[in-house]
């Protein structure tokens, strides 16, 4: 997925910040973009339990 | 294909990312599990209730959402939420950076849950903000304030800068969740 930091998104409101407040802003935007893939993604990886599975296919047989 | 078999498969193609927002709302990966096992039986009792062609995805995290709200509102005499052991996050990355990731981890247990759970859509599911709005019940302008006031206080806490921007540590309680509406599971 292609990083579009926080402050450059389309719909957030033009910040009037000086250019090395901005470029701060855009490094630590990177770095949590990073990070908080790295903390989520193995969960989100983690295979189905397979009594979930279960429940939901005995729910769609019915 | 029948409306049935497509709502089923809609609700198992989802299950990553509905572990992903139990995690960022519980902190604890068993109770996540459970949230998440809890609100597909929630999903799948109130299915009549799902209008094919709309948002599937928001109606899916709003009763996640809601389920846990639930589950706090039960135990809310007893615990605060900011109780969970924070160490959920602490998780074996291998990387030169792990410090730092493990401080980004306790710093996003020290969040208010619904900023935490805004910022991970936002980020990690990069979810737009009108999607966020829906998937959680509120307006858009409180979904962007929500992943702004989440990031400006992981900066705060992490860089440790900028310090006239910082605001106190947040002291989230239950009843704070609580007051959000809860239109599908109350």
């Amino acid at each position: 997925m292609k990083h579009v930091p926080m402050t450059q998104r389309k719909d957030k409101p033009v910040p009037v910040r000086p250019p090395r407040e901005r470029k701060a802003d855009e490094a630590f935007d990177l770095w949590l973009h990073r990070g908080l893939h790295k903390l989520f993604d193995d969960v989100a990886d983690e295979p189905i339990p397979p009594e979930l599975l279960k429940i939901i296919e005995e729910d769609r047989e019915k | 294909m029948s409306e049935a078999l497509v709502f089923h498969d809609q609700v198992i193609a989802i299950l990553p990312k509905l572990r992903v927002q139990a995690l960022a709302l519980t902190r604890n990966r068993a109770a996540a599990e459970d949230l998440v096992q809890d609100a597909v039986c929630n999903a799948l009792s109130a299915q009549d209730s799902f209008i094919p062609g709309t948002n599937f995805a928001a109606w899916m995290h709003r009763i996640l959402r809601n389920r846990f709200i639930s589950n706090l509102r039960k135990r809310r005499d007893t615990t605060d939420i900011d109780d969970v052991p924070s160490s959920v996050f602490a998780t074996d990355a291998a990387h030169e950076d792990r410090l730092a990731l493990k401080e980004l981890g306790h710093a996003m247990t020290r969040l208010p849950a619904d900023q935490r759970e805004a910022l991970v859509m936002v980020v990690v599911h990069g979810m737009s903000y009108e999607a966020l709005a829906q998937a959680t019940g509120c307006a858009v302008g409180t979904a962007k304030s929500r992943v702004f006031r989440a990031r400006r206080q992981l900066e705060s806490w992490l860089l440790g800068e900028r310090s006239e921007r910082q605001a106190p540590r947040p002291q989230i309680r239950a009843e704070r969740l609580l007051d959000e509406p809860s239109p599908l599971h109350s």
